[in-house]
């Protein structure tokens, strides 16, 4: 489903950030992303969310090869993607209620299913009362589950995200990676940039995309125990 | 819809229905597009008004000096001597006679004495003593309209009562001050067309504005696959409205200042331009100039925006 072969990023004329990042994510699998600072992050999820294009290599996703595809094919791959950003980059101009349901619009949804939709989830992620309030005006926590809902409304086929729990106490935080883990069960394929090391151990059972030194490795982790014994766990 | 109240959006509660997914609503730029749109709007409209103004003034001379011509018999004869008042009187009525016979002409008149010194007196003053003074016969000739006039045959046919005596089809006159005003036309015109290019710079420019101050915004809607038309759209509309506010405001204070210059010009009896009305077409394109001028900002935007968004990967 994705797939990079020899993928190398630079930006400009400067170093290659990514020098030869090969890997194949399996559809509906779930992998944490981690590396020390400065080892590429940001820059492979950038590639990952259509932000960029590679400098070389091969890139393949939903099975298409991205370099063949046009601008609006682009378009169209983009929306199959949610993406949840380290700084949330939420619109601080409109309610929480119209960024989380931004991108059903953008994919042209209509107004009364958008209401029902969004509603649903904020609900769901605990902002049922706060859905005519401006983002900035909100906590980090609601901010990030203002990012995390706005992600995942249009249930994509691939989930990123970057430090999604790093603002969020302990319980919101495992009900965001319940949210992440039953998109995945319902074929999402999820990525999760993260530092936090007790969360990957505590979900263990995925396997984690290492990257060091701009190159990438995928490792496999057995499953210990479900993610419902892990959550109680936790508690 | 829920209604907020003022203390709702101070603490910070959206209110309404958003217009836009990029905050453009926001900062000051959108006035100063408006302030422009309106300036602009007033000039156009000036610039129109001259054209039209000129253009009535050519038709106006154009008719009216249109199968016209004037037969002068000059004071002096071809040897230089000063001819009798008599002398003058007779070449006309001849002239009148033959001309009466002429089939093309349908009227034919010898000006009266006061006619002709009534004419002359704006250039020589009006305490001018015209007793002392020699002044030339002139008979206003009027031709059948549609009737083909051979002038310099019939110049030459008149020369036969005295060589001096000249036909003036004011022709060559008229020719030049259709030069003038056209000229003028066009520098009316060329005038509304910096004009739109102006437009088209400003509405260009404001729009580069937004897109770099919100920058991020539309990078996200852009990562979000939000297609270069439903970006572009929402930058259509605000560009469109502003331009529109702003013309419709100048078009206003546009009439006003021409009222108000009409008023002047009637009060000092200022006759520049006489009996100047415009039609209701020209009336009709003055209101039309807000929707062109919003239309004109409007592509602008558009093709800013779709050439901003394709550099984008």
């Amino acid at each position: 489903m994705i797939k990079f072969e020899h993928v190398g990023l630079r930006y400009g004329v400067g170093p290659e950030i990514l020098t030869d990042v090969n890997f194949t994510l399996e559809p509906g699998t779930f992998h944490f992303l981690s590396g020390p600072s400065g080892a590429g992050k940001t820059s492979l999820l950038s590639l990952l969310y259509l932000g960029r294009k590679p400098t070389r290599g091969l890139m393949k996703m939903f099975g298409e090869d991205i370099g063949q595809l046009n601008r609006h094919e682009l378009k169209l791959m983009r929306q199959r993607i949610g993406v949840v950003f380290q700084d949330f980059r939420l619109l601080n101009h409109m309610s929480a209620f119209d960024n989380i349901a931004l991108p059903l619009r953008i994919m042209g949804q209509e107004e009364k299913e958008i209401r029902e939709n969004v509603e649903e989830l904020m609900e769901w992620v605990g902002l049922g009362e706060h859905q005519h309030m401006l983002p900035n005006t909100l906590s980090g926590g609601q901010q990030q589950r203002i990012a995390v809902a706005r992600a995942v409304i249009t249930r994509p086929k691939l989930l990123l995200a970057d430090e999604p729990t790093g603002n969020l106490d302990d319980e919101i935080g495992l009900r965001l990676m319940n949210l992440f883990d039953q998109l995945n069960r319902m074929g999402t394929t999820v990525v999760i940039a993260s530092h936090n090391t007790m969360l990957m151990e505590k979900f263990g059972q995925h396997s984690k995309l290492i990257l060091d030194k701009g190159q990438a490795r995928l490792e496999k982790s057995e499953p210990k125990s479900t993610l419902k014994q892990r959550i109680g766990d936790m508690f | 819809m829920k209604i907020f109240s003022k203390k709702d959006r101070r603490l910070g509660v959206a209110h309404g229905t958003r217009k836009y997914d990029l905050p453009l609503e926001k900062g000051n730029g959108g006035s100063f597009l408006k302030i422009l749109m309106g300036l602009m709007t007033i000039l156009a409209m000036f610039a129109f008004v001259a054209s039209f103004a000129l253009s009535a003034m050519t038709e106006r001379w154009s008719a009216g000096l249109a199968n016209q011509a004037t037969v002068e018999i000059p004071a002096e004869n071809a040897a230089g001597v000063l001819l009798s008042q008599e002398e003058i009187n007779k070449t006309a009525q001849d002239i009148l006679v033959f001309l009466q016979q002429n089939s093309a002409v349908e009227t034919v008149t010898i000006m009266s004495e006061e006619e002709i010194q009534s004419l002359v007196s704006p250039w020589l003053g009006e305490d001018m003593e015209f007793n002392d003074l020699p002044l030339p016969g002139i008979l206003s000739v009027g031709f059948k309209e549609g009737v083909a006039v051979d002038t310099k045959n019939l110049e030459k046919r008149l020369k036969n009562f005295g060589e001096p005596i000249r036909l003036d089809t004011h022709a060559t006159w008229l020719a030049n001050v259709l030069k003038f005003t056209s000229a003028l036309n066009m520098a009316a015109m060329l005038i509304t067309g910096l004009i739109g290019l102006a437009t088209v710079i400003a509405a260009a420019g404001a729009v580069q504005s937004r897109m770099s101050m919100y920058r991020d915004e539309l990078e996200l809607l852009h990562l979000m696959g939000a297609a270069d038309r439903y970006i572009s759209r929402q930058l259509q509309r605000y560009t469109f409205i502003s331009c529109f506010q702003g013309s419709a405001m100048g078009a206003c204070l546009g009439f006003i200042i021409l009222f108000i210059t009409s008023l002047i010009f009637k009060e000092k009896e200022i006759a520049l331009l006489p009996n100047f009305n415009m039609s209701l077409t020209e009336f009709l394109i003055l209101c039309a100039l807000p929707v062109l001028i919003a239309l004109l900002g409007m592509i602008t935007a558009r093709q800013t925006v779709l050439r901003t968004l394709a550099k984008m990967p």
